[in-house]
């Protein structure tokens, strides 16, 4: 961003205004990835509660950034950076909130775990994966905040990993579920949660692509990373090797 | 970034109008342009923006020899006009202002009738072979000049007892009157109220169906809603030159992007 100020100051408190809040709703966001990922491994209900709470306030801010970003259009009417600025606050927090719904169905579906028998080796997988994209979103808003569209461009290359993750684990609870189907519902919710975070990775790199646009005023031209085509194949024979 | 599916935008085709070559302009001994190289497309309203003194103003008058008046003035380099350089000794001034017409911040009607207003134009220049030629042409003028309908029945009452914004449309209107292939523009609606900016902004855009239009304006909200291009003066300087949809998200040069987001430079 530019670093002179505007000759009207209020417009600069106003940017900085919606720009703090799109922080303070990345740093909720965070805790609650971290939360969800927390009492899915610990099997902690309360902190799962804590979680479904506290959806609450990151859907707030949202509302707050529309109305504050509304605002800045119809009285400042900004251009150039200023209005990337306001565009890319915008775009991100709609991410974010998805983000945190996402989290908040992971909590949801852990209260529903602590209750049923654990699968092996399942915990640490998805606390893993989470833990990636947990540091990903942190680099994508530290990126934001300085403007660094390098180390949101490696964000962006990142999800790939995410996506390796998730067609992993894919592949281990279809072959749970197949050894014994008393492990089917467990095993559901657990890839409805891999799928959650997953997706969580896309809108982290979506977020990351707003900060290229905010920093350069260009979008990435080339495709998302796509590595797997895993959940779209017909299993018949789940674990016959590695694609 | 995707082409702007916004066609509205688009210039049809990229024919220059006028082509300004290595443009210098000096006051006395104080240069007020330096060196100022552009291409002005017909069929497209190109917006002239910078902060008070950055040469737009000066820049634009070169373009009808409007400079010529001032005697400390003096003009460098080459403007062609459809490739004739309009500096060439052999070029009439007035008869260039006829190809290329003017219309200032203030409106500024002849003390004379509506119809006078528009007619003297077209009489000095002999347009008008009798009476009902130049009927048709004063009719045809205000018409462009999007105020027919609220002058045509007073014809030959005076022009200064209109409206402002309706005085600024008959200006408009005069000058389109001579049928030229350039509108150059001053701040034409500095002095207008939001309405009749509107009406003078709509205009623009209809113009722009015939002649090159030039408009220098404080407002860079009005270069932002009337023009396809848009270049920016600074200190005589022409600093950047491009599609008005660019310099306005994504302009190249910092001092561009300081001046349009409303910090000091």
């Amino acid at each position: 961003m530019n670093e002179n100020q505007h000759i009207v100051s209020a417009y600069d408190r106003d940017l900085e205004g919606v720009q703090a809040l799109i922080v303070k709703m990345g740093g909720l966001v965070e805790t609650a990835i971290a939360d969800c990922s927390k009492a899915l491994e610990l099997r902690d209900e309360d902190l799962a509660q804590q979680v479904r709470a506290g959806d609450k306030a990151i859907d707030g801010l949202l509302e707050q950034i529309n109305e504050e970003t509304a605002r800045v259009i119809a009285l400042r009417a900004p251009t150039a950076s200023d209005l990337r600025v306001v565009l890319s606050v915008m775009k991100m927090s709609n991410n974010l909130e998805r983000i945190g719904d996402y989290a908040k169905n992971i909590a949801k579906r852990a209260g529903v775990l602590l209750q049923m028998t654990p699968i092996d080796g399942s915990a640490g997988a998805v606390r893993r994966m989470t833990r990636e994209v947990e540091l990903m979103l942190k680099d994508a808003l530290d990126a934001y905040i300085q403007r660094d569209a390098e180390l949101a461009a490696v964000v962006i290359q990142r999800d790939k990993e995410v996506d390796q993750m998730y067609n992993a684990l894919f592949r281990e609870f279809l072959t749970f579920m197949m050894e014994d189907p008393r492990n089917i519902t467990a095993c559901m919710h657990l890839h409805f949660i891999a799928k959650n975070i997953e997706r969580m990775g896309d809108h982290v790199t979506a977020l990351a692509e707003q900060v290229i646009y905010v920093s350069t005023g260009k979008l990435p031209e080339e495709d998302r990373p796509k590595a797997d085509s895993t959940p779209y194949e017909t299993h018949g024979d789940p674990v016959a090797g590695d694609n | 970034m995707y082409d702007n599916p916004n066609l509205e935008r688009k210039v049809a085709q990229n024919e220059t109008k006028i082509s300004a070559r290595n443009v210098q302009v000096f006051y006395g001994d104080s240069q007020a342009i330096k060196d100022v190289n552009i291409e002005i497309e017909a069929r497209t309203v190109t917006a002239f923006i910078g902060p008070s003194g950055c040469g737009k103003s000066t820049f634009l008058r070169c373009l009808n020899r409007m400079n010529d008046t001032i005697d400390i003035c003096r003009v460098e380099g080459e403007i062609n006009l459809d490739g004739e350089n309009i500096y060439d000794k052999r070029v009439d001034p007035v008869q260039l202002r006829a190809k290329v017409g003017m219309v200032f911040q203030k409106p500024n009607p002849f003390p004379k009738s509506i119809y006078d207003n528009i007619a003297y134009g077209p009489r000095i220049h002999g347009l008008a072979k009798n009476k009902a030629d130049l009927d048709e042409i004063v009719e045809k003028a205000l018409r462009r000049g999007a105020i027919w309908n609220e002058v045509k029945d007073r014809l030959h009452a005076p022009g200064t007892g209109l409206s402002g914004g309706q005085q600024q449309r008959l200006c408009i209107a005069r000058a389109v009157a001579t049928e030229p292939e350039v509108l150059l523009m001053d701040e034409p609606c500095s002095a207008l109220d939001p309405i009749a900016t509107s009406q003078v902004e709509e205009l623009i855009d209809e113009l722009r169906e015939q002649y090159a239009v030039v408009i220098v304006t404080h407002s860079m909200q009005q270069a932002a809603r009337v023009s396809q291009k848009t270049a920016f003066f600074h200190l005589g300087n022409l600093v950047e030159y491009g599609d008005t949809g660019q310099i306005f998200t994504n302009p190249k040069d910092p001092r561009t992007e300081s001046y349009i987001t409303g910090r000091i430079g």
